[in-house]
């Protein structure tokens, strides 16, 4: 079965797309076959950072039922081992994936036959992108050392950390675990899950149970891009803990991608960055990240819910 | 998540074991300022601001609780019969720094010192046999030792006053003088053998010693 790679930020501009293209460059070198999927609906562009500047299907094409199935529509990319699943032609109004396709889009990259598979997602925390991310327990959180940035991928964590508690109610339950939330805690405090987490600790202690083994089952991890010289290199640990202290959850911080003005030179020119620019700080931050994380995988999927 | 943050213990807010030291207790603070500060980047909207003055309150209570010895003393007692902070290690091997010079040298005691060789004099005016010996035109190795146990010093107390090694020390009050080092040593290891008996005139009394000896070679 494939290893599953969704990256998620929250924030636009955070590094997504270039982590993706860079992960997947490093996993083809390395001989793995390899499927980037733009999953940032609305907004794909990872195709022009793999130098496939006019794709001829898309990810639309599966939607609307062009093709019959979703491996075919994944185009080859100038590199081996590197595949694309494009998202440019896609529909304008593709980034309202109704349920029912986006269950269908997951069920078929389930199936897909490749050794990894790295998830392009989209900013923000529409339905759409926290489902992508969480079809893997290895979902990649990505952030920059700003506030603007920290907040958003907070808000990412936060959301789906509740769509995964979610899943274990029934919408009925749902409604009666919410009410019981407000009556303890007030007004504002369903927006937080810990609040919820610690309501269902005390009023249904089977279904917090499964939860807690359900998180701890997860592998997230957070890296953190741009960081400048002047920036705090602890920032991610420190991340990592409060989010473990107060959160609950189990974030492992991979580490830290130097900034780099290479970088802009990189996609302007539209080049990969790490074949142009391979003897930089950032190329080699991505090298040590690659080798670490792809050393350190193991339970895939869960998509036992679908 | 295990425990709310409001339901753990001080050792648990600062994230350090119950034994652990006043260093420790104060850089985990330090460590714990710089993430929940409201200007810290790492907590940015984490929390609300009521949350956040909260876990301050908490943190700066758990410190100068637990920085102050007696109160935190309290506290593990308060702590330990609801059995949350488990045991706490008091660790009586803790190492403490060890004098890398003379093990059992005690630390010199001047007035104790003073009265030590007040009670030699005193000791010295009353007895004949000193006396007696003193006179003497020639003296021997055993008249040292008659005087030492007279006055009721060990060897070894000779020894580490003055220095002068345990079996020379030997040697020269069993007058095997083909042992000893040369006579510029032996003179001098005689006067101070004497002055730390309070034996005067020292110099006088190791000239005639000196002069009782025949010459090795």
């Amino acid at each position: 079965m494939a290893h599953i790679w969704p990256i998620g930020g929250g924030k636009g501009g955070s590094g997504k797309s270039f982590l993706a293209s860079s992960m997947g460059r490093l996993l083809a070198k390395s001989g793995k076959k390899t499927l980037l999927i733009d999953l940032d609906l609305g907004a794909a562009n990872l195709h022009t950072m793999v130098d496939v500047p006019y794709p001829e299907k898309c990810f639309s094409d599966f939607i609307a039922r062009k093709v019959a199935d979703l491996h075919d529509a994944v185009l080859p990319t100038p590199f081996p081992n590197l595949f694309l699943i494009s998202g440019a032609h896609d529909s304008l109004d593709i980034a309202n994936l109704p349920y029912e396709k986006k269950i269908k889009t997951l069920r078929a990259i389930a199936k897909l036959d490749y050794d990894y598979i790295v998830l392009d997602l989209g900013a923000g925390t529409a339905y759409n992108t926290l489902d992508f991310f969480l079809a893997s327990r290895n979902g990649i959180f990505i952030t920059t050392p700003e506030p603007t940035s920290i907040e958003n991928v907070y808000r990412l964590m936060r959301a789906i950390y509740l769509r995964r508690i979610r899943h274990y109610f029934s919408a009925n339950d749902f409604k009666a675990l919410e009410k019981k939330v407000r009556e303890h805690l007030g007004d504002d405090s369903f927006n937080k899950p810990e609040n919820i987490v610690a309501v269902i600790r005390k009023e249904f202690p089977d279904k917090y149970a499964l939860i807690r083994k359900d998180f701890s089952s997860f592998r997230f991890k957070l890296i953190l891009n741009q960081l400048r010289k002047q920036d705090n290199t602890a920032l991610g640990e420190q991340i990592c803990k409060i989010i473990k202290k107060h959160l609950g959850i189990g974030v492992e911080f991979a580490g830290n991608i130097a900034y780099d003005e290479h970088v802009h030179d990189a996609i302007c020119q539209r080049v990969c960055f790490l074949d142009r620019y391979p003897h930089t700080r950032a190329a080699n931050d991505l090298r040590v990240l690659n080798r670490k994380m792809s050393n350190a995988f193991g339970e895939q999927l869960t998509l036992d819910y679908l | 998540m295990e425990k709310d943050f409001d339901q753990m213990n001080y050792y648990e807010i600062l994230d350090i074991r119950p034994g652990a030291t006043a260093v420790e207790i104060r850089s985990a603070y330090n460590a714990a300022l710089q993430m929940y500060q409201p200007e810290s980047l790492v907590s940015y909207s984490f929390f609300s601001r009521e949350e956040r003055k909260k876990i301050l309150a908490q943190l700066e209570k758990a410190y100068s609780t637990l920085i102050n010895e007696a109160q935190r003393i309290q506290y593990d007692h308060e702590l330990n019969p609801r059995g949350i902070a488990g045991i706490i290690e008091t660790d009586e091997t803790a190492k403490k720094p060890v004098a890398i010079f003379d093990m059992n040298r005690q630390a010199t005691n001047f007035a104790a010192r003073k009265n030590h060789n007040a009670e030699l004099k005193a000791k010295i005016a009353q007895s004949r046999i000193i006396a007696d010996v003193i006179a003497r035109q020639n003296i021997k190795g055993q008249d040292l030792k008659a005087i030492r146990n007279e006055l009721g010093v060990t060897m070894e107390a000779i020894h580490q006053e003055t220095k002068i090694r345990l079996d020379y020390l030997t040697y020269l009050e069993e007058d095997k003088i083909e042992k000893l080092p040369a006579a510029v040593f032996l003179k001098g290891f005689i006067r101070a053998y004497l002055k730390s008996l309070c034996i005067e005139p020292a110099d006088d009394i190791s000239t005639r010693y000196m002069n009782g000896l025949t010459p090795k070679n």
